[in-house]
């Protein structure tokens, strides 16, 4: 049996990891909100973002964290054009499957892109603040998982701001509810849905800034994310922003605990084990709201 | 065309195809185009086993790699442990493998669309962990080899071999789908695809169907995945568990076309050579995978119902019945809704 202050330590690192989660994992449930898509692209993109931000860091001398100056509004624009311009072409009733497809299909393009720039050796940024722990009451916090804790809490609650109090957000929110009765009171849906997947993309520029200088990564790393992502948006119920930040905590503290109390297989197949369970007993999510049990 | 044309015709090509597609080793120059020739075999057999379910129900899996990595590992692990002979060992692996493709069907079919994918793609990635992490019985990441057991033959005869043993895999998977085509059970499962709530409602056992169906197509693939072993005899977790190879199946017989019976062998024929020629041409890099993923997108934008339609549709060829349902004239529908409510 490991000790209290392991355990402490496991369950202090395990937020700080779940708030990153609930951060990389915020993008698909608004994509899955606004079309019903399941973005298997979106991890493909996070690391995308994290290899223009370690250019941005080598060859212009950013500071890793300023990168997404440059790179959100990047990726917000490629958002709304591939919404526009490439699955707003699939037809309505293979939507669900096509879309799965033509994202994988960019997931590809993405890695091999990356792979033949970058080749496939590892890559890490390691600004000097990240190298550092804070100790606090006996346990070890790393300064890089604190400020992605951080950066995580930030971008949500600027996504929360952005969805609850603005007029965008509530269109877009009427478009995730009814998108016939948000026409019919006037929305243009087209539009605002184009522009959610801008927001939902320009939340992995942030997540792939993040990530960069937390873990080390390589042009195929985001195969392992595909799985513990999806996890997360079904256990928390697809298409609820809300749903999914809390099992992202959730399965973020449970993996903590296996991991420094079992392996790290067993860590990784939680976010499995999870998912199936959830399927088995409520399909539609444990946190999710009406919209989640459509499907 | 005379009646006599008609009744033998279509027969007498498949023959001639099939003829030709045997002589296939014997006409190429060198061993390598062998080599690439059995991969593609194995790939139209894994394509064609992937339909059963794919283009029946309409259930996209990207997880079929995980049947064909248990396949493949089961019977390396038979071989390997228990010492069985490899024809014992590859059976034995694929019934196992199809009766946990029962238990996994049972919890996976009961989600649709998106929902399905995210499944069947945390499912392969949740067997990739495991291999990985039982390094005792797996050998982990390192893989696994399996001992030759062919004695006497060369790497070429071997190939040889394995190409018709692929092929006959093949033969029997058409054989299975040109059976469903023409079954109650097919056309039940076909309802399914075009619209389930109704289908169930007029008393199709579609939770059933699903998982037969979809434990037939694991069960297929399971022996692809055995075979490959013994003709391997190398098995790399990391490739035989990928997403990548569940992918594959995904793109050949969406190329080819789903609703067709040799849809997913056209289109294993086309993207296997491809990704071997991209491979020797690009293989330094991994810009290979750019290419198969332009492929890909280029597919579901613009061809989403395969190559055959669409080229028949470009020589004016289409013909009526072979549309969805709902294309379908209300007097084909009426057909087929009495076929399922019997």
């Amino acid at each position: 049996m490991p000790s209290g202050s392991l355990l402490l330590q496991g369950l202090a690192l395990g937020v700080l990891t779940g708030g990153l989660y609930a951060l990389l994992s915020s993008g698909l449930s608004l994509y899955f909100g606004v079309m019903r898509v399941v973005m298997v692209a979106h991890p493909a993109f996070l690391f995308l973002a994290a290899y223009l931000t370690y250019s941005l860091h080598n060859k212009a001398g950013l500071d890793p964290l300023l990168t997404i100056l440059v790179t959100v509004p990047l990726f917000f624009a490629a958002g709304v054009a591939i919404q526009r311009l490439l699955i707003a072409r699939l037809a309505a009733e293979t939507m669900a499957m096509m879309s799965v497809l033509l994202t994988f299909a960019m997931a590809l393009v993405i890695e091999g892109t990356l792979g033949a720039v970058y080749t496939g050796s590892f890559r890490s940024i390691n600004p000097e603040y990240a190298t550092k722990s804070l100790d606090l009451f006996g346990t070890q916090l790393p300064y890089d998982r604190l400020i992605g804790f951080g950066m995580a809490a930030l971008t949500l609650a600027a996504l929360f701001v952005l969805l609850k109090v603005t007029r965008f957000g509530r269109s877009l929110r009427a478009t995730i509810q009814h998108p016939q009765a948000a026409r019919l009171v006037g929305i243009k849906t087209e539009r605002v849905t184009g522009l959610g997947f801008g927001v939902g993309l320009a939340t992995a520029a942030v997540g792939g800034a993040v990530l960069a200088i937390i873990t080390p990564f390589f042009p195929a790393a985001h195969w392992a994310w595909i799985g513990k992502l999806m996890a997360i948006i079904v256990v928390g119920g697809l298409g609820s922003v809300q749903g999914a930040a809390i099992a992202a905590l959730l399965l973020g503290v449970v993996e903590s605990l296996v991991l420094v109390t079992v392996d790290a297989t067993w860590a990784t197949m939680m976010f499995y084990i999870f998912l199936f369970l959830t399927l088995l007993v409520r399909p539609q999510g444990f946190f999710g709201g009406r919209l989640a049990q459509r499907f | 065309m005379t009646g006599l044309g008609r009744r033998f015709g279509k027969p007498a090509l498949v023959l001639l195809g099939a003829a030709l597609i045997a002589s296939y080793p014997w006409l190429v120059p060198n061993s390598y185009l062998v080599y690439a020739g059995v991969l593609t075999m194995m790939f139209a057999g894994l394509a064609t086993s992937w339909n059963l379910v794919g283009g029946f129900t309409g259930y996209v899996s990207l997880g079929h790699s995980a049947f064909f990595g248990l396949g493949a590992y089961g019977t390396g692990l038979l071989i390997t442990r228990a010492g069985w002979p490899w024809v014992l060992s590859i059976v034995a692996a694929g019934l196992g493998v199809g009766v946990f493709a029962v238990i996994v069907g049972i919890a996976a079919m009961r989600v649709r669309g998106a929902s399905f994918v995210i499944v069947s793609i945390a499912l392969v990635a949740a067997v990739n962990l495991l291999a990985q992490g039982w390094r005792s019985l797996t050998g982990g990441s390192v893989g696994l080899r399996v001992p030759t057991q062919y004695g006497e033959l060369t790497r070429l005869e071997a190939h040889y071999l394995f190409f018709y043993l692929f092929m006959g895999l093949l033969a029997l998977t058409l054989l299975t789908w040109w059976f469903m085509d023409r079954s109650r059970f097919g056309t039940g499962l076909k309802a399914i695809r075009e619209d389930e709530d109704k289908a169930e409602s007029l008393g199709v056992p579609t939770a059933g169907f699903k998982v037969v169906a979809f434990a037939l197509s694991a069960l297929f693939v399971a022996f692809g995945g055995g075979l490959y072993a013994v003709w391997f005899r190398n098995l790399d977790p990391i490739f035989v568990f990928s997403i990548l190879i569940g992918s594959y199946m995904v793109l050949m017989s969406l190329l080819g076309g789903v609703r067709y019976l040799f849809g997913p062998l056209l289109g294993a024929a086309i993207v296997a050579p491809a990704g071997e020629f991209f491979l020797l041409r690009l293989g330094e890099t991994q810009i290979h995978l750019t290419a198969m993923g332009l492929l890909l997108g280029v597919v579901v934008l613009f061809m989403p119902e395969g190559i055959i339609p669409a080229v028949a549709k470009l020589f004016g060829l289409r013909r009526p019945p072979a549309a969805s349902i709902r294309e379908d004239t209300a007097e084909q529908r009426a057909t087929l809704e009495e076929a399922a409510v019997q």
